[in-house]
């Protein structure tokens, strides 16, 4: 039993089939993907053998250029062959993939809907109950959660995806797109950004941490209660998300300029900038409530401000 | 005091001058050159880009490059390759060759033919200048959906979108011009039916261009204003869609992709039959199935959209008419196979290329299964999976085509011949090297690899980038040996004759390369291989 576990572990390990599926309807994405390598492998196979043994067997051997080979023009039934062999391999292939298709939306009673919404260049999520995160998404395991995926109206599109439980859906300015999942084991699941969003786009992960549903029911709302009276990490998050991304993991700076001292001190010019942008840094923090941009300024504060340890 | 004998010396007019001559030419063959070599230096300076691409990828948390310029980097390295290098290459080898393969003495319109090159020149070259542009060259991808592209600051956007506007005002003109003079300026004799099959995948080629290329300048138009104007077309603050830019976008995106393989298709049919030395097997079947690619490519655009959100309906409709495409393509796939069956197979250079795009076409062709089914398409949309899918199809395809097309017609176009045995170490460091730099590929993209990203940290992603970036290598190294034969061809190369191949078709009756009117006269057409029928008409057997 163990062994062809360990095989497909090692094939979805190494790239040959898709990333080892984590929720029923990923699990039936990779269905689909067998079953077209099946008739993949069969029609490459109807090619390249008969394309190596014909360049083989009539090689030209020294005949001069003018002999002829004998002088075909077709033959219907040959042609009609195939043209309907690959129809009904494609009739049985859009068959199975709809075959397939319903059980790609899930829908439960107790669904958990979480609001995703993508920004240059970071995830920002909310939970039912007002809990907000940065880029890790902590979801119940076996319960359906519903992403409710956008983008504001000033951001571009971006495409959220965790290749081990779900297809990708874009988050685009303007519309707000579905997609669910059903963490079937306890883990954390990667991606990142897919749909080409600037600058930073190769820095923009996310991912999902799936942990026991009565687990989640008590991280959630302490979650909740911490952030609404500012006891919370979300200052952390952010500048870990956020600010991180272009400022250095330490604040050293890197594409933005290194955070010190100097340019944390006034809480208020920061809120301006991250509310407004300036010159190539987008406007991260447009539409942040007041307790996310006081968590975040207070975080800076505290972090890189005047006697702070890890200051400058 | 002057003898008879001393010859008389006329000036020569400015316009015959060396260069004069080649700027001030009408003549279709000198602006077929003049397309071809613009291509291929394009197609060198495309690329140089992806060579930076792949050194960028070729391990982790690489830093060569910043990020704006990696983003500039991909965007006009797929400019490049799309709008200066197939589509022109092909209207270059359609210049040249259509009016030989017809019999004509020159295209339907050989003034607005030298428009649109220059055009293509002028379009070309604004693109390029965007690299000096304040802000630097367009960095939102080749298909450039806004709002991304909308509010990219500096010139370089806007450079890349009156560029396009130009380069499409030079397609629609070429196209124009194959339309009218194909369905005007057939021999006598040369039905649609023993039309050479090139020169139906020309037809093609132009009628989907003058259908799709309005969209394109329409939503281009649409783009610029959005940037520089007061409109809010694409964007959704003021009440706008970004949708519909992609949906204008693919409309046009779509069926471009087949105006860049069908003439490939075409080249294909020509050098198999000649090097098999047999007919094409079901001349019918492959110029319908033609036909029946270019009106379904028109009716597939969105699945380049199966990642937004469109709704399972509008999903399993482009799915359907998506696999539709492959019936057609897979016809041909099987015919020339058939061509080959009990053939007189000879490997030269032009063989070897279209050998070679059947296997990797295929391969491109059976990967687009795939994409075609919307919820694997969820998994492996904008991922390496696709970057290795239309690679496979685009030079797997279209630049195996133009390599057969360009050692098969040398001698016709210069009088001179590639050298084969050059010719075989191109083919094959280009077929190996493309094999390693694409195929690790699909794995990357199985694993989740995006594309466009100018770097990666996950490590397991690093083996597959590494073999991809030395394939890369060995193709570059396959491309100088390409042009050291063009170098060779030029000083070395013995004189060609008029018909080095044994080919069927008519530009083999004419000298090489041909004389400024083509033909002294043309044979009268009775089969789709007229010069095959005059050979034995010759040797005194029954046609």
């Amino acid at each position: 039993m163990p062994q062809p576990v360990a095989i497909a572990t090692l094939l979805a390990a190494s790239g040959l089939t898709p990333v080892k599926p984590e929720s029923p309807n990923a699990e039936r994405i990779t269905d689909v993907f067998w079953f077209i390598t099946f008739f993949v492998i069969v029609i490459f196979f109807v090619v390249a053998v008969p394309l190596a043994v014909f360049i083989v067997r009539y090689r030209n051997k020294g005949r001069p250029r003018h002999e002829e080979g004998p002088q075909i023009i077709g033959n219907t039934n040959l042609e009609i062959a195939w043209t309907a062999a690959p129809v009904i391999i494609l009739v049985l292939i859009a068959g199975f993939t709809l075959y397939k298709l319903p059980g790609m939306s899930l829908e439960a009673s107790n669904e958990l809907e979480v609001q995703v919404v993508g920004r240059q260049f970071y995830w920002q999520y909310r939970y039912p109950n007002g809990a907000i995160a940065i880029n890790k998404l902590v979801a119940p395991a076996d319960r359906v959660v519903k992403l409710r995926i956008t983008a504001p109206d000033y951001d571009v599109i971006h495409s959220y995806w965790v290749p081990a439980l779900f297809g990708k859906m874009d988050a685009i300015p303007g519309r707000t797109n579905e997609v669910e999942f059903k963490g079937t084991r306890v883990g954390t699941y990667k991606g990142q950004c897919v749909e080409f969003c600037g600058l930073q786009h190769a820095a923009m992960k996310n991912e999902i941490q799936v942990i026991p549903a009565e687990q989640f029911d008590t991280w959630v709302s302490e979650q909740a209660s911490a952030q609404a009276s500012g006891q919370s990490d979300l200052g952390e998050q952010v500048f870990e998300g956020v600010c991180a991304t272009c400022h250095g993991d330490q604040g050293q700076g890197f594409i933005g300029p290194a955070l010190t001292s100097a340019t944390v001190s006034s809480a208020q010019s920061v809120e301006q900038i991250i509310r407004e942008g300036r010159n190539k840094m987008p406007p991260v923090g447009r539409d942040w409530s007041e307790e996310q941009a006081e968590a975040l300024t207070g975080y800076l504060r505290q972090r890189f401000g005047q006697g702070s340890q890890a200051g400058g | 005091m002057a003898s008879r004998a001393e010859t008389p010396v006329y000036p020569v007019p400015w316009y015959q001058g060396r260069v004069a001559s080649w700027v001030a030419t009408v003549d279709h063959k000198r602006i077929g050159i003049l397309y071809i070599l613009t291509s291929l230096i394009f197609f060198l300076a495309g690329g140089i880009l992806a060579l930076l691409i792949r050194t960028q990828l070729i391990a982790t948390n690489v830093d060569i490059f910043s990020r704006d310029t990696y983003n500039e980097l991909f965007t006009m390295h797929g400019t490049t390759m799309v709008f200066l290098v197939v589509v022109p290459i092909f209207a270059g080898f359609a210049n040249f060759f259509v009016p030989l393969m017809i019999g004509a003495r020159d295209v339907a319109f050989p003034r607005l033919n030298a428009l649109s090159y220059w055009l293509f020149l002028l379009g070309g070259v604004i693109l390029y200048s965007s690299w000096f542009a304040q802000g630097g060259a367009a960095k939102a991808g080749w298909t450039a959906y806004p709002p991304l592209s909308a509010e990219t600051v500096g010139n370089g956007q806007d450079l890349w979108i009156v560029g396009l506007h130009v380069l499409s005002l030079s397609s629609l003109a070429g196209a124009i011009n194959f339309l009218a003079t194909i369905h005007n300026m057939r021999t006598a004799g040369m039905t649609w039916m023993r039309l050479p099959l090139f020169v139906w995948t020309i037809e093609i080629y132009a009628a989907l261009l003058v259908l799709v290329l309005p969209a394109l300048s329409a939503g281009l138009t649409m783009l610029l204003l959005d940037r520089q104007g007061w409109t809010h077309f694409f964007l959704p603050g003021d009440g706008g869609d970004p949708l519909l830019y992609q949906h204008v976008f693919w409309f046009f995106g779509h069926p471009e992709v087949y105006v860049m393989i069908l003439p490939a298709m075409g080249i294909i049919s020509e050098v198999l039959p000649v090097f098999a030395r047999k007919p094409i097997f079901g001349y019918k079947a492959v110029a319908f199935s033609t036909v029946a690619i270019g009106f379904y490519s028109l009716l597939v655009w969105a699945h380049h959209m199966f990642a937004v959100g469109l709704g399972w309906g509008l999903d399993i409709w482009f799915m359907v008419a998506s696999m539709i495409i492959a019936v057609p393509t897979g016809v041909k796939i099987f015919n020339w196979l058939a061509t080959t069956w009990r053939g007189n197979l000879i490997f030269e250079t032009p063989m070897l290329f279209s050998l070679g795009f059947i296997a990797v076409f295929t391969i491109g062709g059976l990967s687009g299964i795939y994409v075609a089914a919307f919820p694997f398409d969820w998994q492996v949309h904008d991922t390496y999976f696709v970057v290795a899918h239309f690679h496979y199809v685009l030079f797997g395809g279209s630049v195996f085509g133009i390599f057969a097309a360009l050692y098969y017609w040398w001698p016709k176009m210069f009088g001179r011949y590639l050298n084969d045995k050059l010719g075989k170490w191109h083919f094959w460091l280009t077929f190996i090297g493309f094999n390693l730099a694409f195929f690790p590929q699909h794995f990357l993209g199985l694993m989740g690899m995006p594309r466009r990203i100018y770097t990666y940290t996950d490590s397991s992603w690093e083996v597959y980038n590494l073999l991809s970036t030395l394939g890369s290598y060995v193709m570059g190294v396959g491309m100088l040996v390409f042009i050291a034969n063009v170098i060779w061809a030029r000083r070395r190369s013995p004189r060609a004759v008029n018909d080095p191949w044994l080919g069927d078709t008519l530009e083999w009756f004419t000298t090489s390369p041909p004389p400024p009117h083509n033909f002294d006269k043309v044979p009268y057409v009775t089969s789709s291989r007229p010069l095959r029928d005059l050979r034995r008409r010759l040797a005194g057997e029954r046609v």
